[in-house]
């Protein structure tokens, strides 16, 4: 076991690594220039374009930008934001909390929800409550996140009035202490649904065939040969072998929500680093977008590593 | 009384969306206390499904039992859940055809086998049910380092062994073995098929041992049932049948087998296919396939023949069991 944790945990730093690399010679070969976007359209002065690029490091090979970039990083400078000025580590230092505050809630909550669905729907194979959970799961499989926020924001908030629709807290009514909680919690609530929403079906459907199909496994049989009861037999036996897949999607779509949550982000305005990103592509500001793309892949590896390390608990067919 | 599972016109039939499988069809059967019964058949004759609908661990769902299967005084198919339950490895345990997957992949082998040991001992304490299991793994050969693996770290023929030594957990009255020795080199199937014997007399189980191995049957069995699509063609003491099998079927499945005793015999075999279980056959159901049917088989089902303790179902014994045609002598010895 610790050898495959060590191994683990390796494997997870090479990865940052390659994609660390990787992005840097994607965004530099990618077309428009950042000078450009600061210097304005029409201007075209070459000494401010020398200053600036001297400024920023571009006038240097793009070997000793990289290799100036990784001993920075290492240190855990990231750099300054061509368009904000600032330090790319505190933008995203201040934005990243937001942003795992909303997607760790929305993926745990989805992951109980489904699969505690999954596991009724499983059990009552064919009544009418699996029909309905079968087919609110097609329909919310297939609705674009986006969209969706954007329903619950005309429902909620536009028609009912009843929940913010943008932003992580009231700004024109500072709140502090517990009200300061419970400000950001009601103001989760669409963000957080939404993702729900559109998670709770891959759960739900994992979790459900995975049990059927433990259900015909013949040591389920051999199980119920002896005699043991069926209840016995679902919740020491059927579950914990079930569970596995849950396992490895739950890896999968952590991390998927953690690179593919700036769209939503950007619909309820909320303070995290998806908004941040989608200005920073727009204007081509290098610093922050490689910030904010090494910050996501070690998020990502964190969470596979951690994932797999869980996943290898469950599964003693893992571990050599 | 001597008698511990008579079964009456039992058969069971697989009810799928577009068809039905007759897989068994109206067999009777009798097992004493104290027999071991081999049944044999080549693959898909129904053997598997007679077992599993004897234990009821079909869906039922799919499936149609009929008849009767009196288990010491109990009618098997007619048991609800709560008797089942409690005959279940207590009375009637088995071993699986498939026991590669017999146990739950992700749980130590010795937990589980204290849990099935808890089903019908709930208070027994962790002293006894441990000393309980390793026992019976020491009766099948293998150490009690066992307890604490996981089923993957065992090969198929351990695996094997494990499921013969859960199977014997409760000291069961009729212990049904399903290829439970395939995955076993001989000399470890020789062992525990001596283990296996010795302990019944003990321990006065009663075994029917399903197999594709003749040779099996004739080390650990004294009787021997010869199936062939969802029937009984042929069943008796093993010393006779074997010796003497009076069955065109029976012959034909002894010709398949290179000779017990190392002589050197021809190989005939018998050629054609099963017929299709789906459809209700008239007549004989091993017609088709029989050099010496007749008309009469092709349209009559041939009742039994009682000789001398056996049985036979075929037209060629009239009821005294004389063989009416003096040509048809068994093929197979050449
Ligand atoms: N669930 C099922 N639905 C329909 N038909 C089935 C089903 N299970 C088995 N059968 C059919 O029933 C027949 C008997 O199968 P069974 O498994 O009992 O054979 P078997 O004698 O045990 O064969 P083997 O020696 O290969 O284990 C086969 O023809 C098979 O195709
Ligand atoms: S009854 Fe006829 S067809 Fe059937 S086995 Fe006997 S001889 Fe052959
Ligand atoms: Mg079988």
């Amino acid at each position: 076991m610790k050898k495959y944790v060590t191994r683990r945990v390796f494997m997870g730093l090479l990865t940052i690594f390659v994609v660390f690399t990787i992005n840097f010679i994607i965004i530099r070969l990618a077309p428009g220039d950042p000078i450009s976007t600061i210097m304005g359209k029409d201007n075209d002065d070459p000494i401010l374009r020398t200053a600036l690029e001297e400024k920023y490091g571009f006038d240097k090979p793009m070997i000793t930008q990289y290799a100036i970039y990784l001993k920075n990083a290492l240190t855990g400078d990231l750099g300054i934001s061509i368009i904000y000025n600032k330090e790319v580590m505190a933008m995203i230092t201040e934005r990243i909390v937001p942003t795992l505050l909303l997607v760790l809630t929305a993926a745990i909550l989805a992951v109980i929800i489904g699969t505690l669905m999954g596991m009724y729907a499983a059990k009552n194979e064919g009544s009418k409550i699996d029909v309905i959970f079968s087919g609110a799961a097609y329909i919310f499989n297939s609705m674009p996140a986006f969209w969706l926020g954007l329903i619950l924001i005309i429902i909620f908030s536009s028609v009912l009035g009843l929940l913010p629709s943008y932003g992580m807290i009231n700004t024109r009514d500072a709140h502090t202490g517990f009200d300061y909680i419970l400000d950001v919690i009601v103001h989760m609530v669409l963000p957080v649904c939404t993702l729900v929403l559109v998670e709770i079906p891959i759960y739900f459907r994992i979790a459900k065939s995975s049990i059927l199909q433990v259900t015909n496994e013949d040591f389920i049989v051999t199980l119920r040969a002896t005699g043991m009861s069926e209840r016995k037999i679902f919740n020491k036996y059927i579950l914990r072998n079930a569970i596995l897949p849950t396992i490895t999607i739950f890896g999968i779509s952590l991390a998927y929500l953690i690179t593919g949550v700036a769209l939503i982000e950007t619909v309820f305005a909320w303070p995290g680093t998806g908004s941040l990103m989608l200005t920073a592509i727009n204007q081509r500001d290098y610093p922050t977008l490689m910030g904010i793309y090494l910050i996501m892949s070690i998020s990502v590896a964190v969470v596979m590593v951690l994932v797999d390390i869980v996943y290898a608990t469950f599964d003693p067919r893992i571990r050599f | 009384m001597n008698q511990l599972l008579e079964i009456k016109d039992f058969s069971v039939t697989y009810v799928n969306k577009s068809k039905k499988v007759y897989a068994v069809k109206n067999v009777n059967l009798k097992i004493n206390k104290g027999d071991s019964l081999g049944i044999v058949g080549e693959s898909g004759s129904g053997k598997s499904t007679l077992a599993m609908a004897l234990l009821r661990l079909l869906p039922e769902k799919n499936t149609q039992i009929t008849g009767k299967a009196n288990f010491i005084g109990k009618d098997l198919v007619q048991l609800n859940q709560k008797e089942l339950k409690n005959i279940r490895w207590n009375e009637l345990a088995v071993v699986f055809q498939k026991s590669m997957n017999a146990l739950s992949p992700v749980h130590r082998i010795g937990p589980q086998i204290e849990d099935i040991y808890r089903v019908h001992k709930p208070n027994a304490s962790k002293e006894e049910i441990f000393s309980r299991i390793t026992y019976l793994l020491r009766l099948v050969n293998l150490s009690e380092r066992v307890y604490t693996l996981y089923p993957h770290e065992l090969s198929g023929g351990m695996l094997q062994r494990v499921s013969i030594a859960i199977s014997l957990v409760h000291n069961p009255k009729l212990l049904i073995m399903d290829e439970a020795t395939t995955a076993l080199d001989v000399v470890t199937q020789g062992q525990i098929l001596d283990e296996i014997v010795k302990m019944e007399q003990t321990l006065d189980v009663t075994r029917i041992m399903i197999t594709h191995d003749i040779s099996v049957v004739a080390a650990s069995c004294n009787k021997i049932a010869v199936m062939y699509a969802g029937e009984f063609m042929e069943i008796g003491y093993v010393k006779d049948v074997l010796k003497n099998p009076k069955h065109p079927y029976t012959r034909g499945l002894l010709s398949s087998f290179p000779s017990l005793k190392g002589e050197k015999l021809k190989l005939t075999g018998i050629s054609g296919y099963l017929p299709n279980l789906s459809v209700k056959q008239e007549g004989c159901i091993f017609a088709p396939r029989c050099q010496q049917a007749t008309e009469k088989c092709k349209q009559e089902k041939p009742l039994g023949v009682e000789m001398n303790e056996n049985t036979v179902w075929c037209h060629l014994y009239s009821s005294g069991g004389e063989l009416i045609n003096e040509d048809q002598k068994p093929v197979y010895k050449d």
